[in-house]
């Protein structure tokens, strides 16, 4: 009914949105990952964190739905906390890189190659970017975390300083058409502050591409955690956490017993999906060459 | 001007970009490596050290100069080939690196020539003489392969193809344990083997190469297969490729045009991929104990062994540079109406 409702209404934004299969595919996914993860303290039927004495490596059975990995902890208990460590490090991840790079991206765009200390700064900046977008991503990260201490607010900082540069480019590179119209003279000339005009005038018809990044770079934050914590530099145990569980259970890979890798391992791969069809959709909505 | 004076003024210019970044690289390097807490020389002794042999080496290994002085000694000894000592190993750091750098090398060579060679032919034919439903499931299989994170594949393929069927050798190394690496050409086993005519270190390096690629090549061939099918489908709908067609090319000859308009992006993106496989490759060499770069970068850091990290930094991001540069240059010579 609500729905319905939502699919009729006047706002042609949001019309688009819900009618876009992407989208459907996408939040059918990630809400219902969202929703059990949220749940998780009431549907888990034993703490994350609680070791079995005993029930080493026990199969899937009525008791351990996913069974239990070498540490004796019930898998399915701890892959339905496991998304919320991910999901949070990702969330405020891609939210820190965004804020720090869209208005770095708006200052640099706006005084690229104009006379004096703004232009200068834009100058340098952009070559910063790239230098560090130069370097091996997961390396980087994997060297920060390692320099600045294993822990999960690092975890998100170091992601975060990883997408600083993606999100100044996109904003930058769009101003950079922008600030050639006429509306944004004609904002100058009626006496406008430049900090007004950047925010007012140009932010709102620059931020389409970075909104479409964002689920991006939640899906890579999430895969880039993952991996950080299956080499030993992400998150520690016990805290559950998806990369971590695939790699407690990769030794046991090879003698045979498969569960302890492939539940969490499910449960990652369907997350990135559903992220990546949400990004997919929301760039389809954006884009105005789909409206019609 | 003549094409081929104008790419070298176009690489000239690029070289002069090149110069400050590499200086960027090298700063970060420098300092990251800084940044973790602990004298180097202490790390480097053992937490058993006497003081006295600390501040000795703190003094060769010039700690106790200040940090302008200890970055331009760094400069030095890069450009004299010297990278610094790893201490688990033992080795030079250079000496280790040109040890292991093949082994990284053929892997993501090897998965970028199978992503190139599979997803480019497919794309062509999707997108030309592909319908709805075969475009709907390449565009659904791109998103899905980015999705499947390659160290959690690489899992499964040992679980089937050596666990289950035991067709394919344990994941530990480049070789059978059993056969001695053929003498150093290349440093590719499966081209010294083949030059050596040595057989059956040929077919196992083929053998322990397989579920390595695999897993690189299903993680990071759907973005490519995307996009070149995506690009495709555009420039098909372009007013060029409309009005030859209304004019009665020849079908063959249009579909040429349009996989050859449609290169540029997809060779970027590439180009992209073969740099990012070079880090991102990490966690499959650390499986399968591939013994390349990538696996000696993450073991240095756990063993706080920070001279090849350093190393393997300024490696990685120097050649991901000369990569992008190349890049450029093949991009402009695809197509010469890019002005830089």
């Amino acid at each position: 009914m609500k729905y319905k409702k939502l699919l009729y209404s006047k706002n042609p934004m949001l019309k688009r949105f819900i009618s876009n299969s992407s989208v459907i595919i996408g939040g059918c996914i990630i809400l219902p990952i969202i929703l059990l993860a949220a749940l998780a303290p009431v549907i888990a039927p034993h703490s994350p964190n609680q070791t079995f004495n005993g029930e080493y490596l026990v199969p899937p059975s009525k008791n351990h739905l996913f069974g239990t990995d070498t540490f004796g902890m019930d898998i399915f208990s701890r892959v339905l906390y496991a998304p919320r460590t991910d999901l949070m490090i990702a969330f405020f991840a891609t939210l820190l890189g965004m804020i720090c790079g869209v208005p770095l991206g708006l200052y640099v765009g706006f005084y690229e190659n104009s006379k004096g200390i703004a232009g200068i700064f834009s100058l340098i900046t952009m070559r910063i970017m790239d230098v560090i977008q130069a370097f091996p991503v997961f390396i980087l990260g994997l060297a920060i975390v390692t320099a600045t201490g294993q822990q999960i607010s690092n975890v998100i900082y170091v992601l975060a300083f990883l997408w600083i540069p993606v999100f100044t480019r996109l904003i930058r590179t769009e101003v950079l058409s922008i600030r050639e119209n006429l509306f944004i003279e004609q904002a100058k000339a009626i006496g406008n502050t430049d900090s007004k005009i950047l925010f007012k005038h140009v932010l709102p018809n620059a931020v389409s591409p970075a909104i479409t990044q964002v689920s991006v770079c939640i899906a890579a934050s999430i895969l880039l955690t993952a991996g950080l914590s299956f080499v030993g530099a992400g998150v520690r145990m016990p805290i559950p956490e998806l990369g971590l569980m695939i790699s407690v259970g990769a030794k046991n890979m090879i003698t045979g017993q498969w569960w302890p890798s492939v539940f969490p391992g499910i449960i990652l791969c369907v997350t990135i999906f559903g992220l990546s069809m949400l990004g997919e959709g929301i760039s389809e909505t954006l884009d105005p060459r789909n409206w019609r | 001007m003549k094409i081929e004076s104008k790419v070298v003024k176009f690489i000239l210019k690029r070289l002069v970009f090149i110069i400050p970044q590499l200086l960027g690289i090298s700063l970060v390097a420098f300092f990251l490596i800084r940044l973790i807490p602990g004298n180097p020389a202490y790390l480097l002794l053992g937490s058993g050290a006497n003081p006295e042999s600390v501040a000795a080496l703190s003094q060769r290994m010039g700690l106790d100069k200040p940090i302008i002085v200890q970055y331009f000694i760094f400069i030095k000894d890069i450009f004299r080939g010297d990278l610094g000592y790893s201490w688990f190993t033992s080795n030079p750091v250079l000496t280790d690196i040109i040890d292991r750098f093949p082994a990284t090398l053929e892997l993501i060579t090897y998965s970028l020539i199978f992503i190139v060679l599979v997803a480019l032919p497919v794309a062509r034919a999707t997108a030309i003489k592909g319908n709805k439903l075969t475009n709907k499931l390449v565009r659904g299989y791109g998103l899905m392969a980015g999705a499947f994170p390659d160290f959690w594949l690489a899992l499964i393929l040992i679980y089937i193809f050596y666990v289950k069927l035991k067709i394919l050798p344990a994941p530990m190394g480049r070789l059978d344990l059993s056969i001695i690496p053929p003498e150093r050409i290349t440093g590719f086993y499966t081209i010294d083997s083949l030059i050596r005519l040595d057989f059956q270190a040929f077919l196992s390096s083929w053998t322990h190469l397989f579920m390595p690629v695999i897993a690189l090549v299903i993680f990071n061939g759907g973005p490519i297969l995307k996009m070149a099918q995506s690009t495709m489908l555009r420039v098909k709908k372009e007013e060029f490729i409309k009005f030859y067609g209304d004019n009665g090319m020849n079908p063959k000859r249009l579909d040429k045009y349009i996989y050859k308009n449609s290169l540029p992006p997809v060779i970027t993106l590439i180009g992209f991929i073969y740099v990012y496989m070079l880090g991102g490759s990490v966690l499959v060499e650390n499986i399968f104990g591939w013994g390349g770069l990538g696996q000696y970068a993450v073991q240095s850091i756990v063993n706080s062994d920070f001279a090849p990290l350093q190393a393997f930094i300024i490696v990685a991001a120097t050649m991901s540079l000369v990569v992008y540069l190349v890049l450029d240059i093949v991009y402009y010579m695809i197509d010469p109406r890019i002005e830089i």
